[in-house]
């Protein structure tokens, strides 16, 4: 893509370069897998993250398990998430695309392990379910908390 | 055609009931800036984006506006879920009580209710992917509001992510404006208007077209 800043009475925006990525953990942690695009505001600095550990200490560890292997999920989850807007306007890039094609496989198989383990979080899940155990017949689409409900007090 | 994931795009687990803060963070769900007015902006405008990848986008971000909106009605919720009628009340969250109990109805911070006044879909490619960066810088300005006065770390995480986001989807119409103009006419980019003027467009010559040219 050619670079547009000589014209005059219209916006322009320069186009992103593959690279400099975060990993998985800190990708959703600042909402971004790009680096160069975690651009954060000073007054969101100030206050520590929340110390998880002594209050998911008095839970329940089963629903821990559970809770982790989510939190998972959503962190592999998310970076396809990023890595799709990037391709969605960068579609020749081979590097974005490669490891688009690994994110995919990674998270097909995490979703597929949460579902035989816990509940399924997509149809598509559910009919992986179906395939795998015939002779079971439950319907459990509506097995698990809401996703809304966040922490059980 | 859209399948649900039952997860929400980032963990909210908000431990505290906090009616004030829920009157705050309300305006990201039903509010001029919020999450439902960008995702109802962009599905609503990619239907005549003269880029075909443009509407894809469009269809991309949209789709996860509306799983930031899912966030922001789960803060909402959690932040009132054990709501008394008391706090109700010393919170000055008593109005939307009596109208909605502890319901999820999107409105603004300020009790206006949502409207599509508050965003456009112009059917002109330039016009709309402009008011896409501008509604991107709107919204971010709203998280950095929310993250001054809100001290609760549980609640600032979920705001954090949602903040970034605002700026990737920035950088990304951004991206998605310079190929839209490389369509166009460079010495005068609003020569035609894209989305309407659909024969003016540059185009890839079609190969019986350039069959028979050496």
């Amino acid at each position: 893509m050619q670079s547009t800043t000589e014209h005059l009475a219209i916006a322009s925006v320069p186009v992103q370069q593959f690279g400099d990525l975060y990993d998985e953990d800190s990708a959703l942690k600042n909402g971004t897998v790009f680096r160069q695009l975690d651009l954060p505001f000073f007054a969101a600095e100030s206050v520590p993250a929340p110390e998880r550990g002594a209050q998911d200490m008095l839970r329940d560890p089963a629903r821990q398990d559970q809770e982790n292997d989510l939190l998972k999920i959503q962190k592999v989850s998310f970076v396809l998430d990023d890595l799709r807007l990037f391709l969605d306007t960068h579609p020749k890039d081979r590097e974005a695309l490669e490891m688009m094609k690994n994110v995919s496989i990674c998270r097909k198989k995490l979703l597929k392990e949460y579902a035989a383990r816990y509940y399924p979080l997509t149809a598509d899940c559910m009919a992986e379910l179906f395939e795998h155990e015939q002779g079971e017949a439950c319907f459990c689409w509506q097995k698990g908390p809401a996703p809304w409900e966040g922490v059980c007090v | 055609m859209w399948m649900y994931e039952k997860r929400l795009q980032f963990p909210v687990k908000i431990t505290k009931t906090c009616p004030r803060t829920a009157q705050l963070i309300i305006s990201q769900y039903g509010g001029p800036d919020g999450e439902l007015s960008a995702s109802m902006r962009y599905l609503a405008q990619r239907y005549t984006m003269p880029l075909k990848e443009v509407g894809g986008l469009l269809t991309d971000i949209g789709t996860e506006e509306l799983a930031h909106m899912e966030m922001i009605c789960a803060m909402v919720y959690q932040l009132t879920k054990n709501l008394t009628v008391e706090q109700a009340k010393a919170a000055g969250f008593d109005a939307y009580y009596i109208d909605h109990t502890t319901g999820l109805w999107p409105q603004a911070a300020s009790a206006m209710p949502f409207t599509a006044k508050e965003f456009q879909s112009k059917g002109d490619a330039i016009t709309d992917l402009t008011e896409n960066l501008a509604a991107e810088q709107k919204a971010r300005t709203v998280y950095d509001n929310l993250l001054r006065m809100i001290p609760d770390p549980e609640i600032r995480e979920p705001l954090k992510f949602l903040r970034a986001r605002e700026i990737v989807h920035f950088q990304r119409f951004g991206e998605a404006l310079e190929k839209t103009k490389e369509k166009l006419n460079e010495k005068n980019y609003y020569y035609f208007n894209p989305e309407f003027d659909k024969e003016m467009l540059k185009r890839e010559p079609l190969p019986m077209e350039t069959a028979g040219i050496r």
